[in-house]
């Protein structure tokens, strides 16, 4: 795909000089990808000093390890970064990172968090600059605009096709004499227009349900126009207006597991886990994040896909995701059967019926997402895990719930046979 | 956001030019042949004839039209063919009250390579086999006659219709295994029709299947033993290179689990964090739910492909490909945590390939099932596949470095989703 070579030739400089010379063609080169190996080559916000490597045959590889450990003894450098800043607002309901250095070491160690004006990464500053053309790249939300014009385009070129071959039929069946064309015959009524029918106007290419989108995008231009004309020419620096959001779930784990988020300005409520509800949709979701987290999968809110979680492997700049998460509470604990008043309650947190399930399996299909339903044991209500000062202990409360992991998908037998 | 049809690659491969319109019009016709061929010829050369190009729209061409015509009329021909049994393939059948079965004398057809079993040279015939044959008009069975029963002339008996059959084998309680329902009998005969070989699972008449134990892990991993001066140094270096962070239990309760800290790599920081238990599978499975007679989630078929390696034989049949488990969509909601567990305890481990990657195994799962959902005689399967996620750790993964370049491979250019 030119996408893949593009991006694999940006390594080496020689292809890229044979690249430039062999384009001969007027076609706009294509824009270069960024490293993303290079950029999001950590996982998390952490620095980490790996020993030098071990060659049996190498002697002085043993110096350089022994080098290494000795200097690290001395001056031992810390794998984690100064805290990073955040406040909460109570407004968005959300964490917000301001500090532009803080929410690139966020998105690009570990993928944390969305830029509030675009769509997961903060690019909000580059677009801005692209309009006003102080720089030259493309962000994701243009690509994807450009691509969706591209379809457009291709689809309506395909209906003029199919509509050239209808009217050629036509007149070969001489039912349409050479110089009328299908829009009389609508008119005069020997032919019908379907709901899907796409006609076009005798004067231009365009279908008719198309003109009034044009109309209006032309319109939009002209308002931009107007716009360009009126703003004298903004050289100055463009002021930053995106901040990077945090969920809950990822302000927590950065907090409480990494300790590399400083919250600001603290929560409302102070956090006391005692007016928890074992079955608070924060605990549930909270661990699912930290059990995906932990075993090294990027974990993104999934509302977009009408589900919990996301799972990507290496993250979004990599590959799609391939899982969807949606959790399920369940009540095994003998705990939450003891009386019958609390097993039915349980019991109706817990049901869901099958076309809760078909619902959310063809979403998911249909985005290539595979769906994994995850099962979270809810523990009984903890009142002994209280420390001596009284404040409770987070650890041993996240231990007590259970994860279980079930892949739904969709089986036909016409396609199993063989 | 993504209509199935978005992808432009997709798009391309439809044909654009006329020219390519012709093979589509061959196509169509040979629908219609296909049909015709049906309408005259005896069953053992049948097959399906391929759908051609879809018109979405009348565009009162006359070419069209005769098509159109000509389906209808090949369609018409087929429903109108006359089916005729010869003396030679007449199977009767006697029907046993007693046992709410069937039996035949003497089995001449290829269905029987499949179906019943045979006992006091007979070959009886379950409810579902019964109906289901008696459906397709393969077995034309008769009501015994009162007084003399297993007389040898089975003709006398009174014919049996098929509504008298569906009465007579659906929902029976006193049977051998008699609970069929009509849900059971939908997948039973609509997996027929697909061409898979299905028999009941069991016998239906114990509370629970039996729990079906792991696989034990081959000989050779558990015993691959090293030299003793191999595992010291191996030891030794693990122990300097890859140090264990035991968590204090001030930083489990306060956080942050990660103390600062000099850290050799990501995938210590990774085993350091993980906290959320996961179902245990390496010990075997149990039942967490008492024995309900009553309980739905209990496997009804096994089921076999006919086109695998080895030919399916009635008396020593290979392991099942599939299991189903037959489900009322009115009646019975998604399994609940501890319903899914038991019923994935009754079917045998059948984990993904070692060498598999990494994406196949976990979508391939360790245990599986298929979920046959009914609703109203509308069947849905679904597979549910219970996955180790806690094995497959991401963060052990070998790094991948350049190869794919910018990566995103997979499906070609992303289609805005990420």
């Amino acid at each position: 795909m030119a996408a893949q070579t593009a991006t694999a030739t940006a390594n080496g400089s020689t292809s890229k000089v044979k690249d430039a010379g062999s384009n001969i063609t007027p076609k706009k080169p294509r824009q270069r990808r960024p490293n993303y190996n290079e950029i999001h080559a950590k996982p998390l916000p952490f620095q980490v000093y790996p020993l030098p490597a071990f060659i049996p045959h190498n002697p002085i590889s043993l110096v350089r390890i022994a080098i290494s450990l000795l200097s690290q003894s001395i001056w031992r450098p810390s794998s984690q970064p100064a805290a990073y800043k955040a406040y909460f607002s109570t407004e968005t309901q959300s964490i917000h990172v301001t500090d532009p250095k803080a929410i690139r070491a966020l998105w690009e160690q570990g993928f944390w968090g969305a830029g509030s004006l675009s769509r997961s990464e903060p690019q909000w500053l580059a677009q801005e600059k692209r309009k006003r053309g102080v720089e030259a790249i493309t962000t994701a939300e243009e690509v994807t605009r450009k691509r969706r014009e591209e379809r457009r385009q291709f689809k309506l070129e395909r209906a003029k096709a199919q509509r050239e071959a209808i009217e050629q039929q036509l007149r070969d069946e001489g039912k349409l004499d050479a110089e009328t064309n299908l829009e009389e015959l609508v008119e005069s009524g020997s032919v019908t227009e379907s709901p899907r029918g796409t006609f076009y106007p005798s004067d231009g290419g365009v279908p008719l349900s198309d003109v009034a989108a044009s109309s209006s995008g032309s319109l939009m231009d002209q308002v931009e126009d107007k716009l360009v004309e009126a703003t004298p020419a903004l050289q100055e620096e463009i002021h930053n207006q995106e901040h990077l959001q945090l969920t809950f779930e990822e302000a927590f784990f950065l907090s409480y597991v990494l300790g590399v988020l400083d919250l600001h300005k603290a929560l409302p409520v102070a956090p006391t886990l005692s007016n928890l509800e074992p079955d608070n949709s924060f605990m549930m979701k909270y661990v699912v994040f930290h059990h995906f987290r932990s075993l090294g999968w990027v974990v993104r809110p999934g509302i977009k896909f009408a589900c919990d979680y996301l799972l990507y492997l290496r993250g979004p700049a990599f590959t799609h995701a391939e899982f969807a998460i949606m959790i399920v509470p369940a009540y095994s604990d003998p705990y939450w059967s003891a009386t019958s008043a609390r097993a039915e309650t349980c019991k109706k947190k817990a049901q869901r019926n099958w076309w809760w399930l078909h619902r959310l399996n063809r979403v998911q299909t249909q985005v290539h997402k595979t769906l994994l339903l995850v099962y979270v044991e809810i523990p009984p209500p903890w009142d002994d895990c209280a420390t001596e000062s009284g404040s409770l202990n987070v650890g041993n409360v996240l231990k007590r719930y259970r994860v279980r992991e079930f892949v739904w998908r969709r089986w036909s037998p016409n396609r199993n046979r063989d | 956001m993504a209509d199935e049809d978005e992808d432009l690659s997709h798009l391309r491969t439809m044909n654009l030019d006329p020219a390519v319109d012709e093979d589509g019009d061959e196509q169509a016709l040979d629908y219609g042949e296909a049909f015709a061929k049906m309408a005259n010829s005896d069953n053992a050369t049948l097959h399906l004839p391929k759908r051609g190009e879809k018109d979405f729209e009348s565009h009162s061409t006359d070419l069209q039209m005769s098509k159109l015509d000509a389906s209808r009329l090949a369609m018409h021909n087929v429903l109108s063919w006359q089916r005729t049994h010869t003396q030679k393939n007449h199977v009767p059948a006697m029907y046993d009250p007693t046992t709410n079965m069937a039996f035949v004398n003497k089995p001449k057809t290829s269905m029987f390579l499949t179906m019943g079993r045979s006992r006091g040279g007979k070959e009886w015939l379950l409810p579902e086999e019964a109906l289901f044959l008696i459906e397709r008009g393969s077995v034309d069975c008769r009501w015994p006659i009162k007084g003399e029963e297993n007389g040898g002339k089975m003709l006398e008996g009174a014919p049996m219709s098929l509504q008298g059959a569906y009465a007579a084998f659906l929902g029976y309680e006193a049977g051998v295994g008699g609970k069929l329902t009509m849900e059971m009998y939908t997948v039973y005969s609509g997996l027929k029709r697909s061409g898979y070989v299905v028999f009941r699972h069991g016998s239906w008449d114990n509370a629970r299947a039996d729990i079906q134990p792991l696989t034990p892990k081959s000989q050779a991993q558990a015993d691959r033993k090293e030299g003793y001066w191999t595992s010291f140094w191996a030891e030794l270096w693990r122990r300097i290179a890859q140090p264990s962070y035991t968590i204090s239990p001030e930083s489990l309760a306060h956080g942050p689990l990660i103390r600062p800290g000099l850290y050799r790599s990501y995938a210590d920081i990774f085993r350091a964090m993980s906290l959320i238990p996961s179902h245990e599978r390496t010990t075997p499975p149990t039942f967490t739910l008492p024995p309900n007679p009553n309980n739905p989630f209990r496997i009804h078929f096994d089921v076999w492909k006919t086109s695998g390696s080895q030919r399916f034989r009635k008396s020593n049949p290979p392991p099942p490909d599939f299991r189903v488990c037959v489900i009322n969509a009115r009646e019975t909601d998604v399994p609940t945590a501890a319903q899914l567990s038991d019923l994935l305890a009754t079917v045998p481990d059948d984990g993904p390939k070692e060498n598999a990657a990494i994406m196949n195994k976990l979508k391939h799962g360790q245990r599986n099932v298929l979920l046959a959902v009914v609703d109203n005689g509308i069947p849905s399967y679904i597979r549910v596949a219970d996955v180790e996620f806690s094995r497959e750790k991401v963060y052990e993964r070998p790094a991948t470095r350049g190869g794919k370049g910018g990566g995103r491979g997979g499906r070609g250019r992303g289609r805005g989703r990420r």
